[in-house]
């Protein structure tokens, strides 16, 4: 059974990296409870099979390990971060595109929604998935094929039939809804 | 790409989605390089990208993933030697296993080398056979650690279920089918100042698009969520548990049925409702 934890989250993943940073492994404990729930899903949800998704979980978290003392953590900037890369890997793995490899540098990724707790992540897990589905169901299926699917606008365009342009427009639409999310 | 020097805010959300073809996310990444006004864009909109992520269903690792990885900080930080790890070929940022370069020795003879070439080949063969052995023995140490581990957490599980349920302050809501749903029947147990809930419930099977959800209607404010219904967060029978907001009043508990990913608000017809 899955039972969600009850213990409220009192330290900062500012306070954390300064930690790891310093080979602090509870710390890096700490964090891999904070998030690896989130990178795994992520990773399992491009993927589809959990062998992949856990090297995947295990090299992001490692890559942390190695450059903790790299991040200026900004809160949440660390949970963007750690999702843009797993996603960039799975995609990678996917469909052996070595381009989407790029993994942004650490600081590379403004995420400002606190996600530090359960809680928190839980909120935004509904959030998110209230706006997708306020979506129409063309462009809700646009963006998954794009970001867990890891296809290009033309890719879709071509399997559509619709004009690249189209998909492009629609796709900016969809961003700017679920961008409202984070307002 | 860009209106006049920098790169437009859509074609930036779409690099960072990945739906842009190979080539012009090449010629973004180069630009971007180079300005920091378009590499501060870029951040938002990855950060943008990334609450997509949150839509995937949620799953948790298997304990001995993080006890792999712990072992690897570990020893990692111990010796001051870096593992070939990431262990993915494709993935950026690999950190090489250390090699060790030979100094050599000055020529051999032509017999000395054959000797040497056989053993060559027999350490070879030997390190094939002994790898393979060792991969096999991982793998069902790897296993019988998953299941031990599986035991551990759901025998902690059950413990805190325990808890919940013997607490004094544990509310008890019996809910009853309406009418598009009268055979059903479910239970819900509340604790307000955890913000936990445990439920059970016997529904009828949905369609493969449907699921059910529960919601708590507070005494103030709108609907929330208590989770869904889905078969595979099972472990114990037919109970759920989900948590909510500590502290909410509750009005009433109501279960309905929405599409099989979820709402944020309840919109579909009610199959099971009962007042605190």
């Amino acid at each position: 059974m899955k039972l969600p934890s009850i213990t409220r989250t009192t330290t900062s993943d500012a306070s954390l990296l300064e930690r790891i940073g310093g080979k602090d492994e509870e710390a890096f404990s700490a964090l891999y409870d904070r998030y690896s729930r989130l990178v795994f899903s992520e990773a399992k949800r491009i993927l589809h099979r959990t062998g992949e998704a856990e090297e995947i979980l295990q090299d992001v978290f490692y890559q942390l390990w190695e450059t903790a003392d790299r991040f200026e953590a900004e809160e949440g900037s660390l949970a963007g971060w750690m999702l843009v890369a797993t996603r960039n890997r799975a995609i990678t793995k996917l469909r052996r595109q070595s381009w989407l490899a790029d993994v942004p540098d650490e600081n590379g990724v403004a995420f400002k929604l606190g996600v530090e707790s359960q809680a928190s992540q839980n909120m935004l897990i509904e959030k998110v998935r209230g706006a997708l589905e306020n979506l129409p169901k063309a462009s809700r299926t646009l963006l998954e094929q794009v970001y867990f699917e890891g296809a290009s606008c033309a890719e879709v365009a071509a399997k559509t039939g619709e004009p690249l342009e189209t998909v492009r427009r629609r796709i900016a639409g969809a961003m700017q809804e679920l961008k409202k999310v984070s307002l | 790409m860009s209106d006049g020097k920098h790169v437009r805010a859509e074609e930036l959300e779409l690099y960072a989605l990945g739906g842009l073809p190979e080539e012009d996310a090449a010629a973004l990444k180069a630009h971007v390089a180079g300005c920091g006004e378009c590499a501060m864009k870029l951040a938002q909109a990855q950060g943008s990208a990334a609450l997509l992520a949150f839509a995937a269903r949620q799953e948790r690792p298997a304990g001995t993933i993080k006890a792999e990885l712990m072992a690897r900080i570990h020893a990692d930080h111990e010796t001051g030697e870096r593992f070939a790890w990431p262990l993915t070929a494709e993935a950026p940022g690999r950190i090489e296993a250390p090699r060790r370069t030979g100094t050599g020795s000055g020529p051999r003879s032509r017999g000395w080398n054959w000797v040497l070439a056989s053993a060559a080949v027999a350490l070879v063969a030997l390190s094939v056979i002994l790898w393979l052995q060792n991969r096999k023995l991982a793998a069902e140490v790897r296993r019988e650690r998953q299941s031990a581990e599986l035991l551990v957490q759901e025998q902690r599980e059950i413990q805190k279920l325990v808890r919940i349920l013997a607490a004094p302050d544990t509310l008890t809501v019996k809910l009853t089918g309406t009418e598009s749903a009268a055979g059903a029947s479910g239970v819900v147990k509340y604790n307000g100042r955890m913000g936990i809930l445990v439920y059970s419930a016997e529904l009828p099977a949905l369609p493969a698009d449907k699921n059910y959800q529960l919601w708590l209607m507070p005494v103030d404010g709108a609907p929330i969520s208590a989770g869904q219904l889905r078969p595979g967060d099972l472990a114990v029978e037919n109970l759920w548990t989900s948590q909510v907001r500590v502290n909410t009043t509750p009005k009433e508990f109501v279960v309905t049925v929405e599409p099989s990913h979820g709402t944020s608000q309840p919109s579909g017809r009610r199959v099971l409702i009962g007042a605190n």
